[in-house]
C-alpha cells in the first residue's frame, strides 16, 4: 500500500517538474521564434495579430537592413571591437587575476578593494566622462601630429569595452584561480619553471573552462553594447546595435517593422551560435565564489 | 582552446588590416574637402518628411553655390549630436531639430545659448526673387517664441516645415453613423457619451508627447491668447488662476472618455496601436498632426475609412477654435564654422524653388508667402492646411527660455504638465493634483 | 631574498596592465563623476558654476528621484528573490533528479540572456499588450468570462513595475541557474546517498545539503544580483515604457538620464549616478556582512 502511494507522489513530483521545465522552456522558445518568424513578414502583416504566421518568406527585410541601413558595415565593426575588447581583455585579466589569487603581496588588499567598487561603477554615468578624457587626449594629438586618433576609432572603443570589464572579469577569474590545488604550483617550481611559466604553462591551461565562460559573457557584453559605442565614435565606426538604432521607428515617420525585426535578427545570430558551440564548457566555468576558500 | 586563440589572433590581424585601410579611405576623402571650397555640414532629424526633400535642396544649392554639402539624418540624432558640440570639434553648421523632440538637445541649446543670433537672415534675399527671408516667412513664426525664445526681438531659431495639428477622425463613421462634428467641449462630451453607448471611446492619443499641442490648444482657447502668452512665459498667477485651472478640468473630464488601452499603449513601443485605434472605429478622435496619415498608410482600416481633421473644439459657443501650428526648426550652433554659408543656405530653404522641393519629396511645407500653390484643391493635404480658412485659429506652442531648475521637468513629453495626463487617465490623480503640481514646478522654475 | 625581489617584480608586472587601463577608463572617469557632481552645468556649454554639495540636497528632497530609488529597490528585492529560488529549484532538479532531456533545458534556459534588451522588449511588448491579441491576455481571457476586462500590464501604474519585473526574472532564470548548476553538481554525491538512507525527503535534502554547501556561491549571486538589476530596469524600462506612465516605472538610472539630457542638468544626472554607484556598493557590502556563515566543508 505503502508503496502505492509513494509511486504516485513520485508520478505527480515528476508531473510537476516537467510542466515547470517545459512551461519555461516554451515560453522562451516561442518568443525567439517568433522574432525569426517576425524578421520575414512584409510591413503590412504586422498590423494584425501579431501571432499570426507570416504569409509568405520575405528575405527583402535583410536585403535591405544589410545593405540600405548598412547593418553589413557595422557588422564588421562590431566584430573588430568585440574581438579586440575580448584579447585585450585575457591578456590584461588574466595575470592580473592569477596574481591576485594566487600570491600575497603588499598592498593586495587595496587592489581587491579597488577592483570590488568597480563593480558597483555603471557604464551609463561614467560614459560622458570618458569621452571628455579621450576628447582631450585627441585634441593633444592633434596639436603634435595634426591627426585626431582616440575618439571615432574602433580600436580604442575596443580598448575601452576591454577596460570596463575588468572589475568582473579579473573577480571571476581569480574566483576560479583560488580553487586550483597549490599542488600544481609546486609541482612546477620542482620542474624549475618560474613564475611566468607556471602561469602560462600551468595555471592559465587549467582554467580555461573558466576563461570560456569569461569569453562568452563578455561577448555577450560587448556585442550587444550601445552608449559606448554611440558616444565614442560619433561620426565614424558604428557598431550593430548603434545602427539597430536607425532601424526603429523614426518619430512621425512610417514604421519599418519587418526590416527592424531582420536587423535583430542580424544582431542575434551570432551570439545564439557562438553560444550554441560554447554551452558545453559553460557549467564547468561557472565554479566560483570558491566552494573552498 | 589554443585553436581558439589562433583564430582570434589571426582574424583579429586581418581586421586589424582592414580596418587600417579603412582609415585610409577616410583620409583620402578629407583631403578632397581642400580650404578652398568650405563644406557646409548639415546634421537633423531623418524623420517623418523622410531625406528625399533634403537631398534635392541641398544638390541645388551645391549646384548654385558651388560648395558642397555634407549631410547626415539620423533618427536618434539629439544622442549623437550630444557628444559632439560637447567636443566642439566637427560640430555642424546647421542643425535641424524641432524643439520638443524626443532627447531634450534643442531645448538643452536655448537654455545653454548655445544658439547663433540670426536676425540678420530676414534681411538676406531669397535667391532672385526680389523679396527678403522676412518677407517671404509667414507672418507671426519669426517672434513665436519656438524661434525667439529669449523675447529679445532677435531671430535664432529659423521655423521650418509647418502644419497644422489637430484632432483626427474616420469621417465616415460620423457620417454614417449620423453623428455631427463637435465645435464644442459641451458637444464633445455629448457625442462622447453617444458613441460610449454603441461601445466606441470618443479620444485617444499616441502617447503624452502630443499634449504639448493639444493642450496648448485648449489653454488657449479657454484663457485666451493675452492669458496664454503669460502662461508660456511661465507666469505663476497665470498658471494659478481659475481660468487655467478650467483647462485643467476639461482636460480631467475628458480624461473619462480616454479609449481603455491608450495609457498601457502611450509609450514608445505601443503608440503606433493607439493610432490605430481611430483606423479600427474604437475610438473617435486622435490629436495629431500631417504626418498621420502617411505614418499609418499601411495599416488595415474599417471599410469606408475616410480622413477627416478638425480643429480643437471652441470652449463656449462662438468661442475661438484653435489648432495648433506645428512647426520645425533649424539652427546654427555658436561654435559653427561656416556661420555664413549656412545662414545663405536657411535663405534658399525659403525660396519657391526650395520648398517645391521639399514638397514634392517628402510633402514638408514651408511656412512662406506663396505656399498655397503648392497645396492643390485635390491634394489631400489640403484637408489639413485648410483648416485655418474654415474658422480656426493658429495656436503656436513653446515655452520661454528659462534657467533649467535640476529635478523639475514641467515641459518634456514626460514632463509634468503633459506626462501627468496618464495618471489623470488612470485615475490615480485627480485634475486638483495635476494642477497642484504645475503650479509648484512653475514656482520652482521662477525661483 | 633574490626568489622574493622575483615575485614582486613578477606581480607587478602581471597587475600593471589590468590597473593602467582600469585606472585610466573607470577610476578616473568614477572621480569626474563626484567632481561633475558639485556643478551646475547643462552638459553643452562651457558654463559652469561650483555649487558644491547642492545637487545633494536637492537630490534628497527631490520626491521623484526618492519614487525612482524605491522602485530600483523593489526590482532589485523582488528579482533577487524570485530568480534565486525558482533558479536553485531548477538547477537542483536538473543537477540531482532523474529528468529527460537535461541538455536541452540546460541550453535553452540560459538563452534570454544571450538576447539583447531590444529584442527582449519587443518579445514583452506583444505577451503585455493590453488588447485581447496580447499573449497574457488572451490566455487570461480563456480562464475568464464575458465582460472581462484584459489587464494593462504597461499601463496600471499599480501593474507596471511587476510587469517589467516579470520580463527581468524570465532573461535571468537560466544565467543564476547555470551558476548554481556548477556548484551543485560539484557536492559529492555519498552525502545524499546518507540522507537518502536517513529517510531525508527531497526538500530537506535541498535545505539541508545543497544550500549550505553552496552557500558562498550565493551570497557572490547576491551582488551580481544588485548590480544587473540596477543596470538591467534601465535598460528594460527605457525601451518597454520610458519610465511611463508618468513616472510609474522610473528607475534611478532612467531618471539620471532624463535629469541629464532631457531635463538639461548634467551635474544633478551626476550627483545621482554618485548616490546610486555608493548605495549599491553599501548594500552589497550589508548583505555580504549579513549573510557570512561559517563555511561547510565536505
Amino acid at each position: 500500500m505503502k508503496k502505492i502511494k509513494n509511486m504516485s507522489t513520485e508520478k505527480l513530483f515528476k508531473f510537476f517538474v516537467y510542466s515547470a521545465l517545459l512551461t519555461l522552456a516554451v515560453s522562451i522558445i516561442i518568443p525567439v521564434a517568433w522574432v525569426f518568424m517576425a524578421s520575414i513578414k512584409e510591413n503590412s502583416e504586422f498590423y494584425a495579430n501579431p501571432w499570426n504566421l507570416p504569409m509568405g518568406v520575405y528575405f527583402e527585410n535583410f536585403k535591405i537592413a544589410f545593405i540600405e541601413a548598412k547593418m553589413g558595415e557595422y557588422f564588421m565593426n562590431s566584430v573588430i571591437a568585440t574581438t579586440i575588447g575580448l584579447v585585450v581583455l585575457l591578456l590584461v585579466a588574466l595575470p592580473a587575476a592569477y596574481v591576485l589569487a594566487r600570491f600575497n603581496f603588499k598592498g593586495k588588499k587595496f587592489v581587491d578593494g579597488m577592483l570590488m567598487a568597480g563593480l558597483f561603477v555603471n557604464v551609463n554615468y561614467i560614459v560622458v566622462p570618458i569621452f571628455l578624457m579621450l576628447l582631450g587626449a585627441d585634441n593633444m594629438i592633434y596639436d603634435l601630429i595634426e591627426q585626431e586618433l582616440v575618439l571615432n576609432n574602433i580600436f580604442v572603443l575596443g580598448i575601452v569595452y576591454a577596460a570596463t570589464a575588468i572589475p568582473f572579469t579579473v573577480y571571476l577569474l581569480s574566483s576560479f584561480f583560488r580553487t586550483l590545488p597549490k599542488a600544481y604550483e609546486e609541482a612546477a617550481e620542482i620542474d624549475g619553471c618560474g613564475y611566468f611559466k607556471t602561469m602560462t604553462k600551468v595555471m592559465i591551461p587549467l582554467a580555461m573552462p573558466s576563461i570560456v565562460t569569461v569569453l562568452l559573457f563578455n561577448f555577450l557584453a560587448f556585442w550587444n553594447e550601445y552608449i559606448l559605442a554611440l558616444t565614442l565614435n560619433p561620426s565614424s565606426g558604428k557598431t550593430l546595435p548603434v545602427g539597430l538604432m536607425s532601424l526603429m521607428q523614426a518619430s512621425r515617420g512610417k514604421a519599418e517593422y519587418g526590416v527592424l525585426y531582420a536587423g535583430l535578427v542580424i544582431v542575434m545570430l551570432p551570439t545564439l551560435i557562438l553560444y550554441i558551440l560554447v554551452q558545453k564548457k559553460l557549467t564547468q566555468g561557472m565554479t566560483m565564489g570558491g566552494l573552498k576558500d | 582552446m589554443k585553436k581558439l586563440f589562433k583564430v582570434l589572433l589571426a582574424s583579429l590581424l586581418c581586421l586589424g588590416l582592414v580596418g587600417c585601410s579603412a582609415d585610409t579611405d577616410d583620409n583620402a576623402g578629407d583631403a578632397t574637402g581642400t580650404p578652398e571650397t568650405p563644406v557646409l555640414k548639415i546634421a537633423g532629424l531623418d524623420g517623418g518628411y523622410g531625406s528625399a526633400g533634403w537631398e534635392a535642396v541641398i544638390a541645388n544649392f551645391e549646384a548654385a553655390e558651388g560648395v558642397s554639402v555634407e549631410l547626415q539624418l539620423e533618427k536618434n540624432i539629439a544622442e549623437v549630436l550630444r557628444p559632439v558640440i560637447n567636443s566642439g570639434k566637427d560640430i555642424p553648421d546647421l542643425v535641424y531639430l524641432a524643439v520638443g523632440a524626443t532627447g531634450g538637445l534643442t531645448e538643452a541649446m536655448i537654455s545653454e545659448k548655445q544658439i547663433l543670433d540670426i536676425s540678420d537672415v530676414l534681411d538676406m534675399q531669397v535667391g532672385a526673387e526680389g523679396v527678403t527671408v522676412g518677407e517671404k516667412l509667414l507672418p507671426g513664426f519669426t517672434d513665436a517664441l519656438t524661434s525667439s525664445p529669449y523675447q529679445d526681438g532677435s531671430l535664432y531659431l529659423a521655423p521650418i516645415n509647418y502644419g497644422p495639428c489637430g484632432l483626427f477622425y474616420d469621417a465616415n463613421l460620423l457620417a454614417t453613423k449620423g453623428w455631427e462634428l463637435p465645435t464644442t467641449w459641451a458637444e464633445m462630451f455629448e457625442l462622447g457619451d453617444l458613441a460610449a453607448a454603441e461601445g466606441i471611446a470618443l479620444f485617444t492619443y499616441p502617447t503624452t508627447g502630443y499634449f504639448d499641442a493639444f493642450f496648448s490648444a485648449v489653454l488657449n482657447s479657454v484663457v485666451g491668447p493675452e492669458q496664454y502668452a503669460k502662461l508660456m512665459t511661465y507666469d505663476v498667477a497665470a498658471w494659478e488662476s481659475e481660468s487655467t485651472k478650467e483647462a485643467f478640468a476639461l482636460v480631467g473630464k475628458l480624461a473619462g472618455y480616454v479609449e481603455e488601452n491608450t495609457v498601457a499603449n502611450a509609450n514608445g513601443e505601443g503608440f503606433t496601436k493607439n493610432q490605430l485605434l481611430i483606423l479600427d472605429n474604437k475610438a473617435i478622435f486622435c490629436p495629431n498632426g500631417t504626418w498621420l496619415p502617411g505614418e499609418m498608410a499601411e495599416a488595415p482600416r474599417t471599410e469606408g475609412f475616410e480622413w477627416g481633421f478638425t480643429s480643437i473644439p471652441a470652449y463656449t459657443e462662438g468661442g475661438d477654435a484653435y489648432a495648433t501650428t506645428f512647426v520645425e526648426q533649424m539652427y546654427i550652433p555658436t561654435s559653427a564654422e561656416n556661420a555664413d554659408l549656412a545662414k545663405k543656405f536657411i535663405a534658399y530653404c525659403y525660396s519657391d524653388e526650395a520648398a517645391a522641393l521639399f514638397y514634392t519629396n517628402g510633402g514638408a511645407v514651408m511656412p512662406i508667402v506663396g505656399n498655397e500653390k503648392f497645396i492643390t484643391a485635390e491634394d489631400p493635404n489640403s484637408l489639413y492646411y485648410n483648416i485655418y480658412n474654415t474658422g480656426a485659429k493658429a495656436n503656436a506652442v513653446g515655452f520661454a527660455a528659462i534657467e533649467k531648475v535640476e529635478g523639475v521637468d514641467l515641459t518634456s513629453a514626460d514632463g509634468i504638465l503633459y506626462g501627468t495626463v496618464n495618471s489623470v487617465v488612470a485615475g490615480t490623480k485627480t485634475v486638483e493634483e495635476w494642477h497642484a503640481d504645475v503650479v509648484e514646478a512653475v514656482k520652482k522654475l521662477n525661483k | 631574498m633574490k626568489r622574493n625581489k622575483e615575485k614582486n617584480i613578477f606581480v607587478a608586472l602581471c597587475l600593471a596592465p589590468a590597473l593602467l587601463l582600469f585606472t585610466i577608463f573607470m577610476v578616473i572617469p568614477t572621480l569626474n563623476v563626484f567632481y561633475i557632481s558639485t556643478l551646475k552645468w547643462g552638459g553643452l556649454s562651457a558654463n559652469k558654476t561650483f555649487v558644491g554639495l547642492k545637487n545633494y540636497t536637492i537630490l534628497f528632497e527631490d520626491m521623484n528621484f526618492i519614487a525612482s530609488l524605491q522602485n530600483t529597490i523593489l526590482i532589485i528585492v523582488i528579482v533577487t528573490i524570485i530568480t534565486m529560488v525558482v533558479s536553485l529549484i531548477f538547477a537542483s532538479i536538473i543537477v540531482r533528479e532523474d529528468i529527460k532531456f537535461k541538455n536541452f533545458f540546460r541550453v535553452i534556459f540560459y538563452i534570454p540572456n544571450i538576447l539583447s534588451v531590444v529584442v527582449i522588449s519587443s518579445i514583452f511588448a506583444q505577451i503585455y499588450d493590453p488588447s485581447t491579441n496580447g499573449l497574457l491576455n488572451s490566455i487570461l481571457g480563456l480562464f475568464n468570462g464575458e465582460g472581462w476586462t484584459t489587464i494593462k500590464f504597461l499601463g496600471d501604474q499599480g501593474i507596471v513595475i511587476y510587469a517589467i519585473i516579470g520580463a527581468m526574472i524570465w532573461q535571468a532564470i537560466g544565467y543564476y541557474m547555470v551558476m548554481y548548476m556548477a556548484s551543485i553538481s560539484a557536492i559529492p554525491e555519498h552525502l545524499y546517498e546518507a540522507a537518502q538512507i536517513a529517510g531525508a525527503s527531497r526538500f530537506t535534502q535541498f535545505t539541508r545539503i545543497t544550500i549550505p554547501l553552496i552557500w558562498n556561491n550565493i551570497r557572490t549571486t547576491l551582488t551580481f544580483f544588485i548590480i544587473s538589476s540596477i543596470n538591467l530596469s534601465f535598460l528594460f524600462v527605457k525601451v518597454m515604457t520610458s519610465g511611463g506612465p508618468d513616472g510609474a516605472s522610473e528607475t534611478v538610472l532612467s531618471y539620471l538620464y532624463s535629469q541629464a539630457y532631457t531635463n538639461a542638468s548634467y551635474g544633478y544626472g551626476m550627483a545621482i549616478g554618485a548616490v546610486v554607484f555608493i548605495l549599491s556598493f553599501i548594500l552589497s557590502g550589508a548583505i555580504s556582512k549579513a549573510t557570512k556563515r561559517d563555511v561547510l566543508e565536505y
